[in-house]
């Protein structure tokens, strides 16, 4: 043990926290304070980790989760005038036909709660869900809703939900970044990096996007061709002498912090490619989620993505694996963006008929598999599980692609008034929440905001949402906004 | 001797006043923190109407004097009554409650938050550097006092990054090294057009500045012309009000300049959004309120964000505060589709069409003797002018009818058609052979049915008729036009397909013409000409004229001009003949700059009777609008100075003015931070009640001061700052200095901190001789790994630029907001997107990947290792001072261990060669560079 070293770190570690960092794990707020005095955010936690699933583009609640008989018997119709009167769209105009739910319901599990026939998977596990048939957004447009689900704001700037996680919380494997984003469907999502962005935080709790399409997991993770790792070991013997040299005549404690990142920055070269690599994976483990490690994705150089969309691409169950990896690794927040969902029907290829059918083929088998695989690992009690899209889909049909339903063509608009999300795992009570009115369209009871999402998320992992801010621009900021909006969904909490 | 004695004692007593109560720097923090939300400014929040932010407020509390139901509510153990109430999550500390006693003792004095009081100079003793003074004073206090000069290699490192964000050559360095005459150094670094580059990278923070438009599209836009308004204008020195007023409301100065409504951009750089379906209004209502935050974050290190949803909990200032100064900025053009923007020629550009058009002038101005050689020659011509109108004697249409008005020209009668075909009998002169013949489009009237001003003709054909033959059928050749159309080029009109003909868009609303010649000259008879003009939606000419030319038909050009002069002076007159082939190349030369000519985003006021009526939005909801307000200041700041307009302009006037208590002191707190690493008030982005408090008050005001006084020049503060001993301290930290200043905000030594992604950037370049030393233009695309840009629809590319651009400054790097450069935003860059007052600095594993790992830092190693003739040289390259034996001994070690590891390893050698952009070198010298560049000292600040 190095005692002045030691002896610096704890005179300065104040100044670690607001300009440098010890390695992922090991300056989280609540490990810096700890020391001092017990942080007030700090209440018991019933998650460890966090998989937020999210369908960039939004999947209609209509056709997976929404069984409503009364929309049915208007299918076809025009949509009432009570509906439309006030209301903004994206790209309804006059007055469109209602629009049941295309596919069939049964009801599934002992719960017995509706599911439609295109989540057969989801429905083998719907014991353990609890599915929200009653959040509800202000936002209609896909970008600022997805900020303003991950961030808080629907503007560009705010720290993302797993940014503030990990800013509260850091990461429990010092070698793994606290916050990493995988992606699939061949796309970012709308608001682009931003979701996941830190904001006014410091950029060390950033979301870490990992990439599964065969370059570098982690960004310049690879040594230069031609350097190998015992090349790269000793320039960093030298290069950590040179540093050490440097600190006896400065005495900068920052220069220490520098030696420990660039030996991590090795370590990690090692760590991240094995924990990466879901081909260490059994088979039957594969199997289960559908996974095929190595694949990559055609999608993802289309020029049109739409047109390669089949049931097949593993991509979204390669990155189900890969979460399950990282979270039995310590990662604090992981989180799979799959794009797609947005199904307008303006072509077959972003239909409600044709291609939802497709995207949750792709999704389906990978979510069952996920939760079997936490259960049977044990770490579904620790492990909060949300899945969802940024808004709803409307009732109706939008009119301006088609004047009437033809296949291939069905397509719904954004419904910022009501949609579905489920969560599972740790602290929530499998179930159902909620409810729509008839035909789906406002919210019934038990009304869920964004704001209460985010709080009830941040209140399952340990964190009090009203209490847990960062003071920036003379405001303790907070995820949940300003205001006293954000509460705790007590009603889904085990 | 005696003054020195009077003078310390004054300073003690001076020290002696300070450790009472001071309300601004000991309580009003404790307020702020624990009370204002709900004592404070905000109405609705109020409770128990107890205003403590104000001094009436405060007042009343304490009536009677030292009434102790505050001191009881602060220390009681009933946790109904205490305060702050226990579930709000403050708590008062025992220090705290302390200073409240203390404060309530003294009769709880009252003063106005000091950010709101106008600087002014503090007296200086003695002779010394101002800064020193104010430094060394509180340093004295704690017994302290500055560290000793750094070394002048260090010095000269420090100064030249700090000013120019690269490091000095060798050369520079060591002629500091002999000399010692660092003001010379630091007026070569100001004067250096590095300068410019450097700084403009602060101010683009600011300026939220990207080269896309955000939000889900995120497509590209051009507004780099104001990226480099910026540079220019710090390599100016542009005083800080011009560059302000001109930023904020250029447009609106009288007899604008380009460059100063260019300058307009700033807030031009706010995000659209172009995602299918949205509402442009509420988009166009988002970018206002972002400037209005942004001018108040930048000028006045003011938040009024809250206030825009509900009065300010902290800080004066209440929601019809926010939106009455949001009335200012809420008329202009804009509104999320583009527009307005400005053709913004670059300097460059500029330069060059004023002397191309000077010299047409010059060449327009006729020789002696033109004007009488060309009345002899015109006199020949007298009965044959260049054109002559063809008289019409008969036609045949399918719509509407043809009429000839007394100059010749043709026009339709009545309505346009929506399409038509015309065969016209023309009567030909009987004296002369006809060699070719010309139609004039004269301007269609705008309005009607068919609104188009453009002409489709789509085919042309004659025929000559000639008194008892039949027919015959001309064949035109050599057709011309003064413009067409971009696929409707003039030739179209005789190559016997309607599939397309001569048009001009977008440039139907000025007349055209076009010249055909005669394959045979024809004499006498009549002209049978068919106009084919069937495309549709009217694009059929309204006016125009037929005429034929007697002259030879190298005389005879498209030209509007239909003189003879122009022929004399071009075809005949020797003397001009030889300018003419110049004015044709001078002409081409200017068509081809205007070509390129950039076009930038600008703010433009809406006319008069168009402005819009800003109301209050109710919780900051632009679809509830409610109570209608006009513009004025929010009520804390008072009025616009005297004379101001009410609009742009005053507001930039105010915020320029030498009353306003925050401008400077916002600017110089700025600039010092940068030079420094944490500003004199660490909160550089509040200056408000909530922010913290400055470290050295008087230091602010007095450089606050100081650089208004001297004319707000950012080069006259910065060598202000720079020639003072606490900037030049030696920034060793030995465990004394560290515990007694941890983080150094008593400036006990040389401030050391970690360079910007830019500069980290720059230095590697810049040490390896890779730098492409270029100023300005269209940002850059240096190599990043593929596959980062997969942005939702946009089918734009990432192009890994080659050559030159491949090795800029950092600040020309391509920034796509939703996409920004991965190793920028790794050092803590920002995406552009919001106002960044401040970058926070990290030091994370990620930053070693990428100087370790990334392209451009690998192909930095090779070429270092290219440049440096042995190690010491490579050293000094990167750190400028000389390697000492220890660190000389080290690298030996290590070049001597990778020569063996890369000769018992010829391939991989190669391939480290190949990945560092070398075609033939030493892998090993590439491995002890790629360490060099990754040194600690390397990455810092010296």
């Amino acid at each position: 043990m190095n005692l002045h070293y030691e002896k610096v770190h704890a005179q300065t570690r104040r100044h670690f926290f607001g300009q440098a960092g010890l390695g992922f794990g090991s300056i989280a707020l609540s490990q810096l304070l700890a020391a001092e005095q017990k942080p007030k955010f700090q209440i018991p936690a019933k998650a460890k980790s966090v998989i937020y699933l999210h369908m960039a583009g939004s999947p209609s609640q209509i056709d997976l989760f929404e069984n409503k008989p009364a929309l049915a018997k208007f299918h076809g119709k025009d949509c009432p005038e009570e509906y439309l009167k006030g209301k903004r769209f994206a790209f309804i105009k006059g007055t469109p036909k209602m629009m049941g739910p295309v596919f069939d319901y049964k009801k599934r599990g002992e719960s017995g709660q509706w599911i439609s026939d295109l989540l057969p998977g989801l429905s083998s596990v719907i014991d353990d869900v609890c599915v929200i048939r009653s959040m509800n957004t202000d936002q209609f447009n896909h970008s600022p809703a997805q900020l303003l689900l991950q961030t808080g704001n629907p503007l560009l700037g705010y720290p993302s939900m797993g940014s503030w996680v990990n800013y509260g919380l850091g990461s429990e494997n010092k070698n793994l970044p606290g916050f990493v984003v995988l992606a699939s469907g061949g796309k970012t999502p709308s608001a682009g990096k931003s979701l996941w962005g830190s904001g006014f935080l410091p950029t060390l709790y950033q979301g870490v996007q990992c990439r599964t399409d065969g370059g570098d997991p982690i960004l310049y993770l690879s040594d230069p061709k031609g350097m190998n790792r015992e090349a790269r070991r000793k320039t960093l013997d030298a290069l950590r002498d040179l540093n050490e040299y440097q600190h006896q005549h400065v005495g900068d404690p920052e220069t220490l912090t520098r030696i420990s990142q660039y030996e991590l920055a090795y370590r990690m070269q090692m760590t991240v490619p094995e924990v990466m690599d879901i081909s260490k994976e059994p088979q039957h483990i594969l199997d289960l989620y559908g996974a095929s490690p190595g694949h990559v994705s055609n999608i993802e150089t289309a020029a049109d993505p739409r047109r390669l969309y089949k049931g097949d691409d593993p991509t979204f169950a390669n990155n189900c694996v890969l979460a399950r990896r990282l979270v039995e690794n310590g990662v604090r927040f992981v989180q799979l963006y799959d794009w797609g969902w947005d199904h307008h029907g303006s072509s077959p290829g972003e239909s409600i008929d044709e291609t939802l059918p497709i995207k949750c083929q792709q999704i389906d088998k990978a979510i069952a598999g996920l939760i079997k695989d936490l259960k049977q690992r044990g770490l579904f009690e620790e492990t909060l599980i949300v899945w969802g899209g940024e808004f709803g889909r409307t009732p109706m049909m939008q009119n301006n692609v088609n004047a009437t339903l033809k296949p291939g063509f069905y397509g719904r608009d954004h419904h910022p008034h009501a949609f579905t999300m489920w969560m599972a795992g740790a602290g929530i009570k499998p179930g159902a929440y909620g409810q729509t009115d008839d035909i789906g369209y406002y919210i019934g009871e038990n009304p869920v905001g964004i704001r209460d999402l985010q709080a009830t998320i941040l209140h399952l992992l340990g964190l009090d949402p009203q209490r847990f801010s960062f003071a920036y621009q003379g405001l303790d900021q907070r995820l949940i906004g300003p205001t006293t909006d954000g509460k705790v969904v007590k009603g889904i909490l085990a | 001797m005696r003054k020195a004695a009077f003078v310390l004692i004054h300073c003690l007593t001076a020290i002696a006043a300070q450790a009472e109560v001071d309300f601004n720097r000991d309580i009003r923090p404790i307020l702020s923190a624990n009370c204002f939300a709900c004592h404070g400014p905000d109405e609705e929040s109020r409770e128990a109407k107890l205003r403590l932010d104000n001094a009436q407020g405060a007042k009343k509390a304490f009536e009677p004097k030292g009434d102790s139901e505050f001191l009881y509510r602060i220390e009681t153990d009933d946790e109904d009554d205490l305060m702050p109430p226990p579930d709000s999550g403050h708590q008062l500390t025992k220090a705290e409650k302390k200073a409240l006693k203390e404060w309530v003792a003294a009769g709880a004095p009252y003063e106005e938050h000091w950010a709101f009081q106008i600087p002014k100079k503090a007296k200086i003793s003695g002779k010394g550097d101002a800064i020193d003074y104010f430094i060394s004073k509180r340093l004295a206090e704690k017994g302290r006092s500055l560290s000793a000069q750094a070394d002048r290699y260090a010095l000269v490192r420090r100064v030249s990054l700090d000013l120019t964000g690269v490091p000095p050559t060798l050369a520079e360095a060591d002629e500091f090294q002999k000399s010692g005459d660092f003001d010379k150094v630091v007026d070569r670094l100001l004067a250096s057009e590095d300068f410019g580059e450097h700084w403009a990278r602060m101010w683009l923070d600011l300026a939220r500045y990207a080269d896309t438009k955000g939000y889900e599209k995120d497509r590209p836009r051009t507004i780099w012309r104001y990226r480099d308004w910026v540079i220019d204008a710090l390599n100016e020195d542009m005083p800080y009000h011009q560059f302000t007023v001109e930023q904020l409301a250029g447009d609106l100065l009288p007899n604008a300049t380009n460059e100063q409504i260019l300058a307009t951009a700033f807030h031009r750089n706010t995000m659209e959004n172009d995602e299918g379906g949205t509402d442009d209004e509420e988009f166009r209502v988002a970018a206002v309120k972002d400037r209005v935050d942004t001018t108040m974050q930048v000028w006045m290190g003011l938040t009024m964000g809250c206030a825009k949803c509900h009065t300010h909990k902290y800080d004066p200032i209440s929601i019809e505060d926010y939106y009455s100064f949001y009335a200012y900025f809420n008329q202009t053009e804009d509104a999320d589709r583009g527009a307005p923007v400005m053709a913004t020629p670059t300097r460059a550009q500029d330069s060059e069409i004023v002397s191309l058009e000077a010299e047409l002038k010059s060449l327009a101005v006729k020789p002696e003797g033109f004007r009488e050689a060309f009345a002899t020659w015109k006199g020949k011509f007298k009965d044959a002018p260049l054109w002559e109108p063809l008289r019409l004697a008969d036609q045949k249409t399918k719509v509407v009818k043809i009429e000839q008005i007394t100059d010749g020209t043709l026009r339709v009668i009545g309505e346009l058609p929506e399409k038509d075909t015309w065969t016209l009998i023309l009567e030909l002169p009987s004296d002369e052979p006809v060699t070719a013949l010309r139609i004039d489009a004269l301007i269609k009237k705008a309005g009607g049915k068919w609104k188009d001003q453009n002409v489709a003709l789509r085919e042309l054909t004659g025929e000559w008729l000639e008194e008892g033959k039949e027919a015959q059928k001309i064949q035109f050749k050599n057709p011309r036009a003064d413009f067409s159309q971009k696929g409707w080029e003039v030739a179209k009109a005789i190559d016997g397909s309607t599939e397309a003909g001569w048009a001009f868009s977008p440039k139907a609303a000025e007349p055209h013409a076009a010249v055909f010649d005669f394959a045979k000259p024809i004499t006498g008879g009549k002209l049978r000409l068919t106009l084919e003009q069937e495309y549709g939606i009217g694009l059929t000419f309204e006016s125009f004229r037929l005429s034929v030319s007697t002259h030879p038909t190298d005389w005879l050009s498209a030209d509007l001009d239909l003189g003879l002069e122009s022929v004399f002076q071009n075809k005949i007159f020797e003397p001009t003949k030889k300018v003419n082939a110049r004015v044709t190349e001078v002409r081409k030369r200017l068509e081809q700059i205007r070509r390129v000519i950039p076009t930038t985003p600008i703010m433009r006021e809406l006319a008069p009777g168009r402005q819009r009526v800003t109301k209050i939005h109710q919780r900051g909801s632009f679809l509830d609008q409610e109570g209608e307000v006009s513009a004025r200041l929010p009520d804390i700041f008072g009025k616009l100075p005297e004379g101001a307009p009410a609009n742009r302009l005053g507001v930039a006037r105010w915020l320029t003015h030498p009353e306003n208590p925050l401008t400077s002191r916002v600017m110089v707190n700025r600039i010092w931070a940068r030079l420094f690493g944490v500003g004199i008030v660490e909160t550089e982005e509040d200056f408000g009640t909530q922010g913290s408090v400055p470290t050295h008050p008087e230091l602010l005001d007095w450089l606050a001061v100081d650089y208004r006084e001297k004319g707000w020049s950012l080069k006259q503060l910065l060598k202000t700052i720079v020639l003072s001993k606490t900037y030049q301290q030696s920034s060793k930290i030995t465990p004394d200095l560290l515990a007694a200043d941890p983080r150094n905000r008593l400036l006990s030594r040389g401030s050391r901190f970690r360079l910007s992604a830019e500069m980290v950037r720059d230095q590697s370049l810049a040490a390896s001789g890779l730098l492409t030393r270029k100023i300005g233009g269209p940002s850059v695309m240096p190599p990043q790994p593929s596959g980062i840009w997969k942005s939702t629809y946009s089918g734009d590319k990432w192009k890994n630029a080659t050559g030159p651009d491949r090795y800029r400054r950092g600040v020309y790097t391509y920034l796509k907001r939703t996409s920004p450069y991965p190793s920028m935003t790794t050092f803590d860059a920002g995406s552009g997107e919001v106002c960044q007052i401040r970058r926070v600095r990290t030091n994370t594993p990620l930053q070693a990947l990428i100087t370790l790992n990334d392209t451009a830092f690998v192909e930095a190693a090779g070429a270092l290792s290219s440049r440096m003739t042995d190690l010491a040289h490579g050293f000094r390259l990167v750190l400028i001072r000389p390697p000492s034996e220890q660190e000389l001994g080290r690298l030996q070690k290590l070049l001597a261990t990778m020569k063996e590891h890369y000769e018992n390893d010829p391939s991989a050698a190669k391939e480290l060669l190949t990945a560092a952009g070398l075609k033939e070198g030493d892998a090993a010298m590439v491995a002890v560079a790629n360490v060099l560049l990754n040194l600690d000292e390397t990455l810092m600040k010296p």
